[in-house]
C-alpha cells in the first residue's frame, strides 16, 4: 500500500510536467514528422501521404547541402571566436576595478536587444547613404562598403560576433566568481604567473562551463535567422542562406512537407551533438558534486 | 488503496482531457454558418502605407456605416515581412481567427482554396488588370485595394542640364560611347531605351565622370527577393521575354532574358550603382536617392510621396520627375493587394458587407487621402492634387502594365527567380548557369496544379 501510495503520488506530481512535454514537445515532432511524410501545401487543404518524397527532394536539392555546408561554417567560426573572446573578457573584468558595474551593464547590452531588431538597426546604422558607421569611416577615410559581395559574409560574423560575445562572457564571468579565490593564491605561492594560472588552474575548473557555453552558442548560432534574413534575405543567390532561412523559405511559400522534411533532417545534423554534450555536462556537474 | 487508484485515475482523466484539449484547440475549425450578418468581422492587413490608410477607413466606417449595419471592424496589424506566413499557419490550420485575409495578385491562386468567392463585384470601377489578376479559374477571390508598379524616378534638375548643358552633353556622348558602344545625345527619359538609362547611370557616376554632383548613376534593387524580382520582369517584358512562352513552356533561357540580365550586370559590374545593392530593396534605394547619392532609380509607386516630401527628402522635393520604366516597349508589373473573405470565417455574411462598403468611392477617396493607392483610376484621376504620381498611374497602367501568370505556384516562383537570379545580377554567377537553373524551377513551380476547387 505504500508502494501504491508513492506511484500514485509519482504520477500526481509529474502529471504538469507530463502535460508540459506532451504539447510541447511530442506533439509539435510527432506533428512535424506526419507533415515531413505528407504531401501537405497551401494549395491543397487536404494533406496526402507522401513516403519518403519530402526527404529526398531536400537531400537532392544543392540548396540545402549549401545551406548546411554555410550553417555550418558560421557556426564554427562565430562560436570559436565568441568562446575565446568572452573568456578573456571575463577575465579582464574577473577582478574588481572601478566603474566595473556600470562597463558590465554595458557589455551584456547587446544580448538584450531582440535579434529582429537588432538587424533592423544594423541595416539603418550600416546603410551607405543614411548610416552613421559608413558616415564615420568615411570621415576617417575609410571607403567601404559593407553590404558588397566580398564583405557581406565577414560582416554577417562580426555581426554575429558582437551580439554574442556578451552572452559568453556572462556565463564565463559567473562561472570566474564562483571559483575559490584560495587555488589561485596557492598558484601564486607556488610561482605560477597569469597565464599559467589560466592554462593550469582556471581553464581546467571552468571546462564544463566552456562545454556548456560553447553547446549553447553553437545551437543557437546553428539556429541563426532573424538578423542574416533581414539583411541579405539568404543572398546574395544564396550566398547567406542559413538552414534556418531555408526551411522558413519553404514554409512561407507554403510547402509545408518539404519545410518539414528538411526541419527533420536539421534535427537529425544536430542530434548525436545532445547526448555528448549532456553526458559531458551531468558528468561534470556529478564530478563537481563528489568532489 | 482504493481511494488513492481513484485519485490516481481521476488525474490521469484530468490530464488526458487537457492534454487532448490542448492539441485539439491546436487543430482547425470548421467553416459552419455565413454567420448573422452583424457584429464583429475581424480583419487582418499588413503595417505601412496600406495599414495605415485602412485604419482611416475603418475608423470611419466603424463611427458612420458599421453603425448602420450593426458591423463593427476589428483590424489586426501583423508585421510588414511575415503577414503572409503567419496566414499561410492559419490557412493550413482551417483557422476562423479572421473573417477578411489580406492577398495580393502573387498570392491569390495560392489563397484561393481557402477564401469565399466574392459576390457582386463592380469590376467596372477598376484597373481591369487589377481585377483579372485576382481570379482564379473564372472567380473573383479577392477584392483590389491597393495597386502597386514601378516608375522610374529621376532628379529633374539634373537630367534637364544634362539636356541643356553642351559641356555635359560632350562628356555624356564619349560616356556612352564607352559604356554601350554608341555615341548618345541625352533624351527626355519617357522615351529612354536601356542603353540611355545606362549612358545615364555612368555619366552620374562619380567613378565614370568625376564631375558628376552624384556617387552613382542609380540604385539596382538586387537583394535576394521575391519584389526585386517584380522589377526585374519589367526589364524582361521590355526585351519581350516573359516567364512563358505561348504554348506555356518555361521562357527564361532565352534572348530575351539573357539581355536583361545583362542589364543589372552591367549596372552592378559597372559600379553605376552602389556595391550594396546587392542587399537593396525599397528603402534602401529611398535612401540612395533622399541622400543625394543616386540620380535616378526603377522604384516603386509608393515611393514617390516621400521622395516629393520636402521634410522627408528636402534634397529632392520638388524635383522628382516620373516616366516609365525604360525600354523598347515600356513596361511595368503591376500587382494589387487585396482582401478576401476567409471561407472558415465566423461571420461571412458581414465580412461581404465591409467587403461591398470597401468597394465603393467614397471608402476608396478616404483610402487614397490617406495614403494609400487605391485601384480604381476614377479615384485617382480626382486625387491628383493629392498625390502627384496618381497622375502617372491612371494614365500609364493600361498602356504599360503588365501581370505576370496567375499560376497556383506565383509566389514561389517569384521567390526562386529571386533566390536563382540574384547572384548573376551582383556578377557572382554566371548568367548562363542562373538562367538555366531559373528556367528549370520556373518548369517544375509553373506545371504544378492547385488541389482544390
Amino acid at each position: 500500500m505504500p508502494r501504491n501510495h508513492t506511484r500514485g503520488a509519482r504520477w500526481i506530481l509529474s502529471a504538469p510536467l507530463l502535460v508540459f512535454v506532451a504539447v510541447a514537445v511530442i506533439y509539435p515532432i510527432v506533428y512535424g514528422v506526419r507533415t515531413a511524410l505528407q504531401n501537405r501545401t497551401l494549395l491543397d487543404p487536404d494533406a496526402s501521404w507522401a513516403g519518403a518524397a519530402n526527404f529526398l527532394t531536400t537531400v537532392k536539392d544543392s540548396g540545402f547541402w549549401h545551406a548546411v555546408w554555410f550553417t555550418i561554417l558560421f557556426t564554427a567560426i562565430v562560436t570559436c571566436v565568441e568562446l575565446v573572446l568572452g573568456f578573456c573578457l571575463a577575465l579582464l573584468v574577473d577582478k574588481y576595478f572601478p566603474g566595473k558595474k556600470p562597463l558590465l551593464s554595458a557589455l551584456i547590452l547587446p544580448i538584450m536587444i531582440a535579434p529582429a531588431l537588432m538587424g533592423v538597426m544594423f541595416r539603418l546604422l550600416l546603410n551607405e547613404n543614411i548610416g552613421a558607421v559608413p558616415a564615420l569611416l568615411h570621415d576617417a577615410g575609410i571607403h567601404i562598403t559593407l553590404f558588397s559581395n566580398g564583405a557581406v559574409v565577414p560582416l554577417l560574423i562580426v555581426l554575429d560576433i558582437v551580439q554574442w560575445t556578451p552572452f559568453t562572457f556572462l556565463l564565463f564571468y559567473a562561472g570566474l566568481q564562483a571559483l575559490p579565490r584560495d587555488t589561485y593564491e596557492a598558484a601564486a605561492v607556488d610561482g605560477a604567473g597569469f597565464a599559467r594560472t589560466v592554462r593550469s588552474v582556471v581553464l581546467p575548473m571552468m571546462a564544463p562551463v566552456v562545454f556548456i557555453t560553447g553547446f549553447l552558442r553553437a545551437i543557437d548560432a546553428f539556429r541563426t535567422f532573424d538578423v542574416i534574413y533581414v539583411l541579405t534575405g539568404g543572398g546574395p543567390g544564396d550566398q547567406t542562406t542559413t538552414m534556418s532561412i531555408y526551411i522558413y523559405k519553404l514554409f512561407a511559400t507554403g510547402n509545408f512537407g518539404t519545410a518539414s522534411a528538411a526541419a527533420v533532417l536539421a534535427a537529425l545534423i544536430v542530434l548525436p551533438l545532445v547526448p555528448v554534450v549532456t553526458r559531458r555536462a551531468v558528468g561534470g556537474t556529478t564530478a563537481e558534486a563528489a568532489r | 488503496m482504493g481511494g488513492t487508484s481513484r485519485l490516481v485515475r481521476a488525474v490521469s482523466a484530468v490530464v488526458l482531457a487537457a492534454a487532448l484539449g490542448a492539441l485539439a484547440a491546436c487543430g482547425s475549425s470548421g467553416s459552419g454558418s455565413q454567420g448573422s450578418g452583424t457584429g464583429t468581422v475581424k480583419m487582418v492587413l499588413w503595417p505601412g502605407p496600406e495599414g495605415d490608410a485602412m485604419a482611416k477607413v475603418v475608423s470611419a466606417y466603424n463611427a458612420g456605416q458599421g453603425k448602420t449595419d450593426k458591423i463593427h471592424i476589428d483590424m489586426t496589424l501583423l508585421s510588414r515581412s511575415d503577414t503572409f506566413s503567419k496566414e499561410a499557419t492559419l490557412m493550413a490550420t482551417k483557422s476562423s481567427e479572421f473573417d477578411v485575409y489580406f492577398t495580393a495578385s502573387y498570392l491569390v491562386a495560392q489563397h484561393a482554396p481557402y477564401l469565399q468567392p466574392l459576390q457582386g463585384l463592380d469590376a467596372s470601377r477598376y484597373f481591369p488588370s487589377a481585377v483579372q489578376s485576382l481570379q482564379v479559374e473564372g472567380k473573383q477571390y479577392a477584392l483590389p485595394l491597393d495597386i502597386s508598379n514601378n516608375f522610374l524616378y529621376y532628379r529633374t534638375d539634373l537630367i534637364n542640364k544634362l539636356r541643356t548643358d553642351p559641356t555635359w552633353q560632350a562628356s555624356y556622348a564619349r560616356i556612352s560611347q564607352q559604356l554601350v558602344g554608341q555615341s548618345l545625345t541625352p533624351k527626355d527619359p519617357a522615351d529612354w531605351t536601356w542603353n540611355d538609362f545606362i549612358a545615364t547611370a555612368a555619366f552620374f557616376t562619380k567613378k565614370e565622370n568625376p564631375q558628376s554632383p552624384t556617387t552613382y548613376g542609380t540604385a539596382l534593387q538586387a537583394k535576394n527577393l521575391l519584389f526585386n524580382t517584380m522589377i526585374w520582369d519589367d526589364v524582361l517584358w521590355s526585351f519581350g521575354g516573359g516567364w512563358l512562352d505561348s504554348s506555356g513552356k518555361p521562357a527564361l533561357d532565352s534572348t530575351a532574358a539573357h539581355q536583361a540580365m545583362q542589364v543589372y550586370n552591367t549596372i552592378y559590374t559597372k559600379a553605376l550603382t552602389s556595391p550594396d545593392s546587392s542587399q537593396a530593396e525599397f528603402p534602401e534605394t529611398q535612401a540612395a536617392m533622399t541622400s543625394g547619392n543616386a540620380a535616378m532609380a526603377i522604384q516603386w509607386s509608393a515611393g514617390y510621396a516621400d521622395l516629393n516630401n520636402p521634410t522627408k527628402s528636402p534634397t529632392t522635393a520638388g524635383k522628382v520627375g516620373v516616366a516609365p520604366v525604360p525600354g523598347d516597349k515600356h513596361q511595368t508589373h503591376v500587382h494589387a493587394l487585396a482582401v478576401a473573405i476567409n471561407n472558415y470565417g465566423k461571420n461571412r455574411s458581414a465580412a461581404q458587407k465591409w467587403i461591398s462598403y470597401l468597394e465603393t468611392p467614397q471608402a476608396m477617396t478616404l483610402y487614397a487621402k490617406s495614403g494609400g493607392i487605391p485601384a480604381q483610376p476614377g479615384v485617382l484621376s480626382s486625387l491628383t492634387s493629392v498625390n502627384p504620381v496618381y497622375t502617372f498611374i491612371a494614365r500609364d497602367l493600361s498602356a504599360d502594365g503588365f501581370s505576370e501568370p496567375a499560376l497556383p505556384k506565383t509566389y514561389d516562383i517569384y521567390s526562386a527567380l529571386a533566390q536563382d537570379l540574384s547572384g548573376a545580377w551582383v556578377g557572382q554567377q554566371s548568367i548562363d548557369a542562373a538562367l538555366k537553373k531559373a528556367d528549370s524551377d520556373l518548369g517544375t513551380l509553373a506545371a504544378q496544379k492547385s488541389g482544390n476547387k
